[in-house]
C-alpha cells in the first residue's frame, strides 16, 4: 500500500468535507465536465447552478461515486474516493436527493427514512469494509470469507433470533427515523405509502432519508422544483436549520434564482461542463459571462451590457 | 488438418444458422430492451410450417426448386404473422410497464408454445422428434483428398442463404430509410415517437422480420440435422441468445461474429474434446463473456441516466 | 407480537411448531400417497419461498432455482449412500438416521450456497436481464454436468438413497424457511431488499451495499433450494437430472408469481394450489372415467397452461394474488392487524 499518497491523520482532520479537483469526465466523445473544483467545508451552503444540460447533475454523479471520473480527484473527509462505490461513499459522510425523485415508492414514509438508517451501516460497517474490500483486491476466498463474516458476524441470524439487543436496534432506528420527518414535518405521514404523498412531502421526504444516513455533507439536487412560492420559502428556512442543527456543509442545485441567490453564501456557475464563475450571489448575478450562459448573447446586445 | 478444416466448414456452417436467430434477438432487444425468450419457439413453428407444407407437397415437388422456395416463403411469412400477433397481443399493452413484467410474458410464451407443441391433440405434433422431408437432396460438392474434408450442397446453400439474408439486413438497417428510423426506436422510442415515427409499426415490422429470418434459420437447421422437434425451439434459441450477448446485445454485426464463434467453438468442442458437453459450451462461454466484458465484445453497458 | 416477553418471542414460534409438526406426521402414517403428497407440497412450499426472497423481496429475476435444487439433491444423496451403513449405536436408530438425514441435508445446503455465490456474485453486478440468462444456464451445466459423471449416476439416476426424510423433516424446514422469510422480511436487512427491489440505485446512495445484499439473499434462496432438494432425494425411490429441469425451476417461478412478487403468504398460497391442482384433476379425469391418457395428458397440459397463466396473470393482475402483502394485510379489519409497514 502506497503510504506517500495516503493522507496523514493530520491532515484528515483539517480537509474540507468534500473536495473535487480539476474533475473530469467525458462520455463517448461529450466531455460532460471540465476542470471542476469544488470543497465544501461544515457550515457551508454553496449552491450550483447553470443552464440545463450544463453538467451540474452529472457533477454530482461524479462526487456520489455514480460516475468514475476520468481524470481528476475527488476526496470526502480528505480520503480518495475516486474508486469507490457510491454506497461506500455515503459510509464517509456525503448523502444526496435527486432531480427525478427516487424514493422507495411502495414502502411507507417512515420505511423510507428507516432503510437510510440501517443498523449495519453504523454498527458493521468494518465488516462491510472488508467485504468490499476483499472484492476490489480479488482473490475470491477473501470474498467468501468476507461475505460469511457479514452474513454469520454482521447480524444476519440476529434478525433470525429476534435477540433482545436486535430488537433494540430496530427501536432505535424506528425513534431516529421518527424524529427526522417530525423535523423535515412529516411525522403525520409516517405510514402512507411514498408514492400517494404529494409532491412537495415526497421531496421533503427525500431530504429526510438522506439525513437518515447521518451525512456530513449534503447534496441536494432541485429540491424546490415543483413547489409554490410559499413551500420555497419554507425550504430555504428549513434548509439554513439542517444546515445549522445537523452541522453539515450543503451544497444545492437549482434553477430558482431567488431561493439560490437568497440562501447561498458562495455559487459556482456551469455552462457546457465548464465552470464560467463562482462567488458571492451579488458577484455572480452581475457577472457577464453568467448572464451571456442563461439569456444568451442576444439579451446582451438589446439590454446593453451587464446590469 | 483436414480435420481441422471440415471442423471449421462445419462450425461455419452451424455459425451462421445460429447468427440468423441471434439476428431477432438482437434487433428486438435493440428496440424495445426486451429479451424475447419466445423467438427460439416462434422459430420451431416456423419449422413446423414448413414441414406440413412439405408432406402437402408431396415428395416429388418438395424437392423441385419452387418447392423448396414455396415451403421457405411459407415458414417465413407464417412466422412473421405469429410475431406480429405476439408482440401486438402479449408485449405491446406491457410496454410501459417494468421490464420484468414484459421478461415473465415472453417466458410465459415460450413455455406455451414449446410445451403446447409437445401435446398430440389436433393439429399439435407431440413430442417425438420427426424426420425433416429432405427438401434439398445431399450431395458432396466438394470433397478433398480422400474424403477427408466433405463439403455437402446444402451446407454451401445454408451458407449462401444466410449471408444473403444477413447482407439484405444490413442494408435494411443502414441505407434505408425505414432502417434509420428502426434505429431511432432503439435509441429512444419516446423521442422517437414525438419525431413523427411511427414507434408503434416500426416495432412491429422489427418483430415480423426477426421472426420470418429465424423461421428460415430453423429451416436451414432442420435441413442441417434431418429432424425436427418440438424442444428445438429451446435449445438452438437460447445458443443464438448467448450468440447475441456475446457480439453484444442491441449490436448488429457483434450478433453475427458472437454466432460464428459459437458456432466454430461449438464444434471444435465435439470434435476434439467430448460430444455430450456441447450444451454447456454455449453456457460457459456465456459467463465467462458476462464476467469479464459484461457488455459483450461490441456493445457498451448502457450508463443508466441517475 | 404484543403481550410475549421479548426474549421469548424469537423462541416462540419454534415452540409451537415441533409439536404441530410430530403430531402431523403420526397422524398420516398410514397413508403413504398423502404422505407423499404432503411431501411434495412441502417441497414446493420450500423452493417458493426461497425464491421469493430473491425474486419478490429483491425484485431479482432468477429461473434456474432447480439448478441449486439438484445439486443439494445429489450432494445429500451421494453423502447419504455413502453413510448408509453406519449409524450412531448410542441412539435408536430412527433418531440416528433422523441425525444423519439433518446433516446430510445441511452439506447439501452449503454446497447450493456455495453455487449460490459462485453465480450470483458476477451476475448481480449486472443488469437485471443477464441474472435470468446465467441462472438458466447454470441449471443447464448443471444438468449436463451430472449426465457426464458417474458419481451422480449420469442420466439413470442414482437410487437407494435411505428414504429416512418424513413429514416431520419436511414439515420443520418448510417452517424453517417461512420463519426466516418472515424474519427476514421484517428487519431492517430486508427493508434494504425492498429498497433494491424498489430503486436500486436510490438504495445505493442511502448506503445500501447492493452487491453484497443482493448475493446474500441469492445465497439464503440457494441455500433453501438445496435443503428441498436433499428432502426431495430422501423420499423419492430415485433421482435423477430429469427432475431438476428448466420446466421445475418455472414451475416455482411461476408459483411466486402467481402467489405475487414479494409476497410469502402468496408463495406458500400458490405452492399448495400448485401441488393440488394436477392431482385434482388427475383425480377427476380418472372419477370421470374418461380414458387413462387424458389423466396422463395432465402433467403434459399443465406446463403451457402454466405459460399461458403466466401470459394472462401479466396481463390482467400482474401482481399476483396477494401482491407484496402478507395473510393479516388483507384479513378484515375485525382480526387484530399489525401497524402498516415492514417492522
Amino acid at each position: 500500500m502506497s503510504s506517500s499518497t495516503e493522507p496523514t491523520p493530520q491532515q484528515l482532520a483539517d480537509a474540507p468535507l468534500l473536495k473535487a479537483e480539476g474533475v473530469s469526465i467525458t462520455f463517448g466523445g461529450l466531455k460532460a465536465l471540465t476542470d471542476f473544483n469544488l470543497a465544501i467545508r461544515k457550515g457551508d451552503l454553496q449552491g450550483l447552478i447553470g443552464p440545463n444540460g450544463a453538467g451540474k447533475t452529472t457533477a454530482f454523479n461524479v462526487l456520489t461515486g455514480v460516475y468514475k471520473p476520468t481524470q481528476g480527484e475527488v476526496r470526502v473527509g480528505g480520503q480518495k474516493v475516486n474508486t469507490l462505490k457510491p454506497h461506500q461513499i455515503n459510509h464517509l459522510g456525503l448523502a444526496r436527493t435527486f432531480q427525478n425523485i427516487r424514493l422507495f415508492r411502495a414502502l411507507t414514509a417512515l420505511d423510507n427514512v428507516k432503510v437510510a438508517c440501517r443498523a449495519e451501516a453504523f454498527s458493521d460497517a468494518a465488516a462491510h469494509g472488508v467485504a468490499a474490500a476483499a472484492l476490489v483486491r480479488g482473490g475470491v476466498l477473501t470474498a467468501i470469507a468476507a461475505n460469511c463474516r457479514t452474513l454469520v458476524l454482521a447480524g444476519w441470524w440476529k434478525s433470525l433470533l429476534l435477540t433482545p439487543r436486535f430488537q433494540a436496534e430496530e427501536r432505535r432506528i424506528t425513534e431516529q427515523a421518527e424524529h427526522l420527518l417530525e423535523v423535515m414535518g412529516l411525522l403525520h405521514r409516517r405510514d402512507e405509502e411514498a408514492r400517494n404523498l404529494p409532491y412537495g412531502e415526497q421531496r421533503r421526504l427525500e431530504i429526510a432519508r438522506a439525513l437518515g444516513t447521518q451525512p456530513n455533507v449534503l447534496l441536494l439536487d432541485e429540491p424546490a422544483a415543483g413547489m409554490n412560492t410559499r413551500e420555497k420559502a419554507d425550504l430555504m428556512v428549513l434548509i439554513r436549520k439542517l444546515r445549522d442543527d445537523f452541522s453539515l456543509g450543503i451544497l444545492v442545485i437549482e434553477h430558482d434564482m431567488k431561493l439560490v441567490m437568497g440562501i447561498c453564501e458562495k455559487i459556482t456557475v456551469l455552462d457546457h461542463g465548464e465552470t464560467i464563475a463562482r462567488g458571492a450571489p451579488e458577484q455572480v448575478r452581475s457577472d457577464r459571462k453568467v448572464i451571456e450562459a442563461y439569456l444568451g448573447d442576444s439579451y446582451l446586445e438589446t439590454h446593453g451590457g451587464a446590469a | 488438418m483436414a480435420q481441422l478444416l471440415q471442423h471449421l466448414i462445419n462450425g461455419l456452417a452451424s455459425g451462421t444458422i445460429y447468427a440468423l436467430v441471434a439476428l431477432g434477438y438482437t434487433m428486438v432487444y435493440g428496440v424495445l430492451k426486451l429479451i424475447n425468450f419466445a423467438h427460439g419457439d416462434v422459430m420451431m413453428v416456423g419449422v413446423y410450417m414448413g414441414y406440413a407444407t412439405a408432406f402437402a407437397l408431396g415428395k416429388q415437388a418438395q424437392k423441385s426448386l419452387w418447392g423448396v422456395v414455396l415451403i421457405f416463403l411459407v415458414a417465413m411469412g407464417g412466422c412473421a404473422l405469429l410475431g406480429f400477433l405476439i408482440e401486438r397481443f402479449a408485449y405491446r399493452p406491457l410496454r410501459e410497464k417494468p421490464r420484468l413484467t414484459a421478461l415473465i410474458t415472453a417466458i410465459g410464451i415460450s413455455f406455451a408454445l414449446s410445451y403446447g407443441f409437445q401435446l398430440d391433440i389436433g393439429f399439435l405434433p407431440g413430442a417425438a422428434p420427426r424426420a425433416f422431408p429432405e427438401i434439398i437432396v445431399p450431395t458432396e460438392w466438394l470433397i478433398i483428398g480422400d474424403r477427408d474434408v466433405v463439403v455437402w450442397n446444402w451446407q454451401v446453400m445454408s451458407l449462401l442463404i444466410a449471408v444473403g439474408l444477413m447482407v439484405g439486413l444490413q442494408y435494411l438497417v443502414f441505407k434505408t430509410r425505414f432502417g434509420r428510423a428502426m434505429r431511432a426506436v432503439s435509441y429512444d422510442h419516446r423521442v422517437a415517437a414525438l419525431m413523427g415515427i411511427p414507434t408503434d409499426r416500426v416495432i412491429a415490422v422489427t418483430f415480423m422480420i426477426g421472426s420470418a429470418l429465424a423461421a428460415g434459420a430453423g429451416l436451414l437447421y432442420a435441413i442441417k440435422d434431418t429432424s425436427v422437434s418440438p424442444l428445438m425451439g429451446l435449445y438452438v434459441g437460447l445458443k443464438a441468445f448467448v450468440a447475441a450477448v456475446i457480439g453484444g446485445i442491441g449490436h448488429v454485426p457483434g450478433a453475427v461474429v458472437g454466432a460464428l464463434m459459437l458456432g466454430l467453438v461449438e464444434e471444435f468442442v465435439v470434435g476434439y474434446a467430448a460430444s455430450t458437453w456441447r450444451d454447456a459450451v454455449a453456457f460457459g462461454i456465456l459467463i465467462i463473456v458476462l464476467i469479464a466484458k459484461p457488455g459483450g465484445l461490441f456493445g457498451r453497458v448502457a450508463a443508466e441516466k441517475v | 407480537m404484543p403481550g410475549v416477553p421479548p426474549g421469548l418471542r424469537g423462541a416462540l414460534p419454534v415452540l409451537i411448531a415441533l409439536p404441530v409438526v410430530v403430531v402431523f406426521e403420526l397422524l398420516l402414517a398410514g397413508s403413504p400417497f398423502a404422505t407423499y403428497l404432503l411431501s411434495i407440497m412441502g417441497v414446493n412450499i420450500i423452493l417458493a419461498v426461497s425464491l421469493n426472497i430473491v425474486n419478490g423481496m429483491t425484485g431479482q429475476f432468477s429461473i434456474g432455482h432447480a439448478g441449486f435444487m439438484a445439486v443439494g439433491a445429489y450432494v445429500a444423496g451421494v453423502l447419504s449412500l455413502s453413510l448408509k451403513e453406519i449409524a450412531l449405536s448410542f441412539l435408536p436408530v430412527a433418531v440416528s438416521d433422523q441425525v444423519f438425514l439433518l446433516l446430510v441435508l445441511l452439506l447439501g445446503g452449503v454446497a447450493a450456497a456455495v453455487c449460490g455465490f459462485v453465480v450470483g456474485l458476477p451476475s448481480l453486478r449486472l443488469r437485471g436481464d443477464y441474472l435470468a440468462i446465467v441462472t438458466l444456464g447454470f441449471g443447464e451445466i448443471i444438468r449436463v454436468f451430472v449426465q457426464n459423471t458417474e458419481m451422480f449416476g449420469r442420466a439413470l439416476g442414482l437410487s437407494g438413497i435411505p428414504q429416512t426424510a418424513g413429514l416431520g423433516m419436511v414439515g420443520f424446514w418448510v417452517f424453517v424457511v417461512v420463519l426466516v422469510a418472515r424474519r427476514l422480511a421484517g428487519s431492517s436487512h430486508g427493508r434494504s431488499l425492498w429498497a433494491i427491489r424498489e430503486d436500486e440505485v436510490a438504495a445505493e446512495a442511502m448506503g445500501v451495499d447492493t452487491t453484497g445484499y443482493k448475493v446474500r439473499a441469492f445465497v439464503i434462496s440457494s441455500f433453501f433450494a438445496g435443503i428441498a432438494g436433499g428432502l426431495f432425494a430422501h423420499f423419492v425411490p430415485i433421482i435423477n437430472p430429469g427432475s431438476f429441469t428448466f420446466v421445475k425451476s418455472m414451475e416455482v417461478v411461476v408459483m411466486v408469481v402467481m402467489g405475487g412478487l414479494g409476497s410469502t403468504t402468496g408463495a406458500i398460497v400458490a405452492a399448495v394450489f400448485l401441488t393440488l391442482l394436477p392431482e385434482a384433476l388427475r383425480s377427476a379425469f380418472a372419477a370421470m372415467g374418461a380414458e387413462g391418457s387424458l389423466a396422463q395428458k395432465v402433467d403434459q397440459i399443465r406446463m403451457p397452461v402454466y405459460g399461458l397463466l403466466l401470459v394472462a396473470l401479466m396481463l390482467l393482475r400482474p401482481q399476483g394474488l396477494f401482491g407484496t402483502k402478507e395473510i393479516w394485510e388483507v384479513l378484515p379489519r375485525w382480526l387484530p392487524r399489525r401497524r402498516k409497514g415492514l417492522a
